[in-house]
């Protein structure tokens, strides 16, 4: 992928969380370990906050992928958090499978606090998987 | 370095930056109290800092002291001092401790470096970097680690040959070499000892091997190379760079061993030698990991699941004493050993061995109080001097002791003793308050 | 909406402004709507700067602010403090970060880093336009700890608790304080016995006026939340009047002697576990705490031959239930030993295998001679992990203690009675730390070792008359060794309280081993999921006497500084239901790991509504939401929504 090349460079969002997974993403930078430009974070308390409604809307204002940065097992408010997050992606996976939206255009991993390396692999081979998508659209 | 509110006096002196440190500081200083934490080290954090996954949660390191570290570095009534000493510590009468405080030169002025690193990358200087146990090298000038706090450039001035290139090239004018040392004399009400442990030195320890044969590390050694942030992105060994296949860990180097002085258990190297092993196979998933044991120690919350967890993951527990370790011409070791079962002497051949060495008192303590007045035990570390109910208390009264400074422990064993030296503190101060308001 | 932002695009010397164009991005934020004053600056975070922001926040009068540096990991709460001292509230302060995750990340294309700065800038200052002013909520707490259970742990607590300033109460569900540790003689490391360690602490309890001791006191219900719990309380009588002090009376004391004498209720000595018979009005040792002997509601019949006997007897008490107020509950109620199942080893049939926590009680009863149905023991073997690290039972855990309190008690016995020869059949010995010395100490005093794996466990069968178990010991290449014994002890290690039911009050969770869960072993390691309810001692685990010391100590800390100032604050970015649209249908309550969420009327319907003082601001009841009807605040839709539109503009 060319990075310059910013128009056909496609558009990531990224949710991520406060304590654990953004530490990460700022971790990559420190590091210099590089990764699209085109790829935008929010960050949220915790995965398991994130709505259905607002990757929809990301979708709709033109992301062409969103890409949640989950706690997994390190998240401080609970057990249940990747459950809670595993569950918003099938429920959002189905809403866009309704609204004609390639699922595979949402995806989680779990990023922890220094999973930097972790990060730049994913929202890179994300990118590839959508620019792909984007041509062959 | 700098005093946030350029005050001489506090109601509690930490001494060391590490988890016990600053659990103890965190503690006291959410309960209003005024609290000093005086590290020697460039950075707080510890040894903890540096370590990759801990068991038995396999949980990072990192993600568990870095938020600690900030908090401490933040909260409005915690000052830290990095690279200083304290001495003289001297008992005035209760609660009134008169404390020397020896602040070293760093010959970078902390408020003004941003950590840019501009200077790092011109520095010619290239020397072992202690922080990555010399597995790589760094400057002369140099930020300790990525995730260290405060996260500011040094000047090791053993190294540096003043060339002066670091000074032209600060964006934020942040060196100055005409540092010197500063010697500040503070009271405090209380002190807490939190000064950790030092590692068992192998070479000690001639049969087996370490500094002579290059593929044999220590288990401080690994763990760097299995951090997140490691130097090589992978795990390989040290004389030529090949990724080990069939790796053996010798524990109890250093411990229970009165030829090397040394007759108690260290505690966690049973553990981290488990867990390390778990994370190889998790890097190495090709790769063979042997454990040459004498008993494993899996005692606390969860640990026991953990080691039979790395036996069903294929981790080989050999109960033997491995009595010698020989090189071969292409790297690979033989290691000689008692199979305990079998009541045979047998040799096997590994491509890297770590030797997982133990914990030992740090003796610096002793000499920061006047007249050595501070009592240790019969293995040097700080003695609790009513250890069943007050496991804090030493033998001055008002000076209390946290963490590994009392004897080898594990992390969440630190982090509690950590939290009775701060409630021990809080009363000790609070009822010699009462007393002399009556 | 706010109209007057202030923007700040900081160089961070050449960090930031190497990779991004900054003076760019300043010149179209500049134009953006709402915005008042966009500036860059060499170093934000520099004092000099600080103090321009701070005047051009009260110059133009400023409702907004963004500041675009590094990572508000370094610097959020700089910068709030920027706001706050400008007089504009800190919430309405937001951070983008263009260096770790912008001119950093991106310093291999300076192009891209640009772009994506002005984009990142842009949402934040959508962020900042519907940001709301919100303050730190406080509520009132009452500096009250209820700790439950007064053995080692609890007492130790509660005395801390009171020495730091906080009142408690010290509720205890049997009739004497001390827990196990009153069963124990000599202690590990300090040689003192378990006697004189609870009539310390118990003496420095009485001593404290902030401390007020239950005893034969449970919990029965609890409600409310952190700062303000409101506990019932359940006091089973004594039967004795509490006017008569037992310790400067010697008539009463006699007479109660008597009341013991006469009663013709005999039941099963628990504090002997079972090795003598005790009546129903008992004490299970002289000198135990408090010193006045109690009547077991349970055994007695009510027959009235005591009260015949001694006039302080008074069986008509009963039961009486009290509320309490406090601000924090520390759950310290202890462990119950292993109970070996019959057959297991030889226990409950052959008639000379007994538990380690019996021969203990043995060795008090013994003082001389070391005697046991009538014979007097010379051989002793010791197996090791019974209970512990199951191969096909549920305990899979370590007991922690067992090894080091076996040998020590070995030990003790050899150092008691003559002719002692200790056979210790184990798994591998884990004195851990200095413990080791004591295994040294054994060994060298001639106890002899035979260890086997689990898969080859000792087998403890009847030859006759003498008792012999038959090991493969590896410590001799898996030779089949076999020891007659005397006495055959086995270590039986910590379970968690068989009766348990107080952690379903308060809603505490359990591990997998089924003691106290802590929330995390490192961060939390005494705190539970419920805000305020915090565990130590051997309910949460295993542990040594010094260990509980630790773990009290630790959870009398934290409890303290919770309740030290009077009031405990809140971070307002906490949940927000609309009431208006909820129909309530309980899938946030599922969601919600702090039970922050309860039901309440609301215009003649049943709504979710947030319990503040319980709510984390997580936000895992927001996508549960079938209706959207809950926002996070600081998260709203329209936040999180216009961010997402201006990033992508």
């Amino acid at each position: 992928m060319n990075n310059q090349n910013l128009n056909g460079a496609p558009k990531i969002l990224v949710f991520s969380t406060e304590k654990i997974s953004d530490p990460a993403i700022d971790l990559a930078g420190l590091l210099k370990v590089h990764y699209p430009s085109t790829v935008y974070t929010i960050n949220v308390p915790c995965s398991s906050a994130v709505k259905t409604k607002w990757i929809l809307h990301a979708f709709e204002k033109g992301f062409d992928g969103v890409f949640i940065a989950a706690d997994g097992t390190d998240c401080p408010y609970g057990e249940s958090c990747s459950k809670l997050t595993g569950e918003i992606v099938s429920v959002t996976h189905e809403r866009m499978k309704e609204q004609n939206i390639d699922p595979a255009r949402l995806k989680m991993a779990a990023i922890c606090s220094v999973c930097a390396e972790a990060f730049a692999k994913h929202v890179k081979s994300f990118t590839e998987y959508l620019s792909k998508e984007k041509n062959t659209n | 370095m700098v005093d946030k509110n350029n005050q001489t006096s506090y109601d509690v002196l930490v001494i060391g930056g590490g988890i016990a440190g600053e659990e103890s500081a965190l503690n006291l200083a959410y309960s209003g109290f005024k609290v000093l934490i005086v590290e020697k080290d460039l950075s707080v954090g510890g040894k903890m800092i540096h370590l990759s996954k801990v068991f038995p949660t396999l949980d990072c390191s990192a993600c568990i002291t870095t938020p600690k570290v900030s908090e401490t570095a933040r909260h409005p009534n915690i000052t830290i001092y990095t690279y200083s000493e304290v001495k003289n510590i001297t008992k005035l009468s209760e609660q009134n401790f008169s404390v020397t405080l020896v602040k070293k030169p760093t010959y970078v002025i902390e408020s003004a470096c941003t950590g840019c690193q501009e200077c790092e990358e011109k520095c010619p200087i290239i020397v072992n970097d202690q922080y990555q146990w010399d597995l790589v090298a760094r400057k002369a000038v140099y930020i300790p680690f990525s995730i260290a706090s405060p996260r500011v450039a040094a000047i090791d001035i053993e190294n540096c040959i003043l060339c002066g290139l670091c000074e032209k090239v600060c964006p934020a004018d942040a060196i100055d070499f005409t540092q010197e040392i500063e010697e500040i004399p503070i009271n405090v009400k209380s002190v807490i000892i939190a000064t950790g442990f030092n590692l068992f030195d192998p070479t000690v320890i001639d049969r087996y091997g370490f500094g002579k044969y290059k593929n044999v590390v220590t288990s401080m050694q690994m763990e760097r190379q299995l951090v997140p942030t490691r130097p090589y992105n992978s795990v390989l060994r040290p004389k030529d760079g090949k990724m080990p296949d069939n790796i053996a860990y010798v524990l109890c180097t250093g411990s229970r061993d009165e030829t090397v002085g040394n007759p108690i258990c260290s505690q966690v190297c049973c553990m981290y030698s488990v867990k390390q092993a778990q994370l190889i196979m998790g890097a190495l998933p090709m790769a063979d990991v042997t454990i040459y044991y004498l008993h494993i120690r899996a005692f606390g919350k969860g640990f026991e699941e953990f080691y039979q967890q790395s036996l069903s993951m294929g981790v080989e527990a050999i109960k033997g004493k491995v009595g010698k370790i020989t090189e071969k011409e292409n790297g690979n070791l033989i290691v000689r050993y008692e199979d305990i079962r079998e009541g045979k002497v047998k040799e096997a051949e590994h491509d890297l061995v770590v030797l997982s060495v133990g914990i030992l008192s740090n003796p610096d303590v002793k000499a920061m109080f006047n007249g050595n007045s501070i009592e240790l035990d019969d293995y040097n570390f700080v003695k609790q001097v009513d250890e069943l109910i007050n496991p804090a208390k030493t033998s001055i009264d008002g000076v209390f002791v946290a963490g590994t400074a009392s004897g080898p422990m594990d992390i969440p064993d630190s982090i509690l003793s950590a939290g009775a030296a701060s409630s021990e503190t809080a009363s000790y101060i609070r009822k010699h308050q009462v007393e002399s308001s009556k | 909406m706010k109209k007057k932002i202030g923007v700040y695009i900081c160089h961070c010397g050449n960090n930031i402004s190497d990779y991004v164009d900054v003076e760019k991005v300043k010149d179209i934020i500049a134009a953006e709507d709402g915005v008042a004053i966009a500036k860059t600056t060499m170093f934000a975070c520099a004092d000099s700067a600080q103090n321009e922001i701070i005047q051009d926040i009260q110059d133009n009068n400023l409702d907004g602010l963004v500041i675009a540096s590094c990572s508000p990991k370094l610097h959020l709460f700089t910068f709030r403090n920027v706001a706050e001292r400008a007089g504009l509230n800190p919430y309405n302060y937001v951070q983008a970060n263009i260096r770790e995750q912008t001119s950093w990340a991106h310093s291999d294309n300076p192009k891209g880093a640009t772009e994506k700065a002005i984009q990142l800038v842009k949402a934040a200052l959508a962020k900042v336009k519907h940001s709301e002013a919100l303050a730190l909520q406080k509520i009132p707490a009452v500096n009250t700890v209820l700790v439950i259970g007064a053995g080692v742990a609890g007492m130790r607590s509660a005395i801390e608790l009171a020495d730091m300033g906080s009142k408690v109460h010290l509720i205890e569900r049997t009739h004497f304080v001390g827990g196990r540790t009153s069963q124990w003689s000599k202690l590990f490391t300090t040689s003192e016995t378990g006697e004189e360690i609870v009539s310390r602490l118990y003496y420095s309890v009485l001593e404290h006026d902030n401390i007020t001791l239950y005893m034969g006191t449970e919990v029965v219900s609890n409600s409310g939340s952190v700062g303000n719990f409101e506990v019932e309380l359940k006091k089973t009588p004594r039967y004795i009047d509490p006017d008569c002090k037992i310790e400067d009376d010697t008539e009463f004391e006699n007479k109660l002697q008597k009341a013991i004498d006469i009663c013709p209720v005999e039941v099963i000595d628990e504090f002997n576990f079972g090795l003598t018979k005790r009546k129903a009005i008992y004490k299970n040792f002289k000198s135990e705490f408090p010193e006045c002997p109690a009547i077991d509601a349970a055994n007695c019949t009510k027959c009235g031959d005591c009260e015949k006997v001694c006039d302080g007897i008074k069986l008509d008490q009963k039961e009486e239930y009290t509320t309490i107020k406090v601000g924090a509950i520390q759950l310290c109620t202890g462990f119950d030993p292993y109970e070996p199942k019959d057959g297991e080893f030889g226990y409950n049939e052959i008639d000379n295998v007994i538990t380690l926590q019996q021969f203990k009680r043995l060795i008090e009863l013994c003082p001389d001679k070391l005697i046991h149905k009538d014979k007097e023991i010379r051989n002793i073997a010791y197996i090791y992990c019974v209970g512990s690290r199951q191969v096909d039972g549920d305990n899979k855990y370590c007991s922690r203690y067992c090894c080091t309190s076996a040998i020590f008690t070995a030990i003790h016995v050899k150092d008691k009675y003559k002719n002692i020869n200790n056979f210790h059949l184990n798994r591998g010995i884990r004195t851990y730390g200095k413990q080791e010395i004591l295994y040294h100490q054994s060994s060298s005093q001639g106890d002899i070792y035979l260890q086997s794996f689990a898969d080859s466990p000792p087998v403890v069968g009847k030859n006759g008359n003498t008792t012999s178990i038959i090991i493969n010991d590896i410590l001799t290449a898996d030779k089949e060794i076999e020891v007659e014994a005397d006495l055959v002890v086995l270590v039986t290690g910590m379970i968690p309280r068989k009766d348990n039911s107080i952690g379903n009050i308060l809603k505490v969770p359990y591990g997998r081993d089924n003691f106290f869960n802590e929330i995390h072993p490192k961060l939390k390691p005494v705190e539970t999921v419920i805000d305020g309810v915090f565990i130590s001692g051997a309910c949460q685990a295993p542990l040594n006497i010094t260990e509980t010391s630790k773990s009290t100590l630790s959870a009398a800390s934290k409890a303290n500084s919770l309740l030290k100032s009077g009031e405990i604050e809140l971070e307002p970015t906490i949940a927000q239901v609309k009431s208006d649209i909820c129909n309530w249908c309980d899938k946030c309550t599922l969601a919600c790991p702090y039970d922050a969420i309860s039901k309440i009327e609301h215009k003649g319907k049943q709504v979710a509504a947030i319990i503040e003082a319980k709510c984390k601001g997580c936000g895992m009841c927001l996508p549960v939401c079938p209706e959207n009807a809950i926002d996070l605040i600081g998260f709203s839709d329209v936040e999180i929504e216009t961010m997402i539109e201006a990033l992508i503009e």
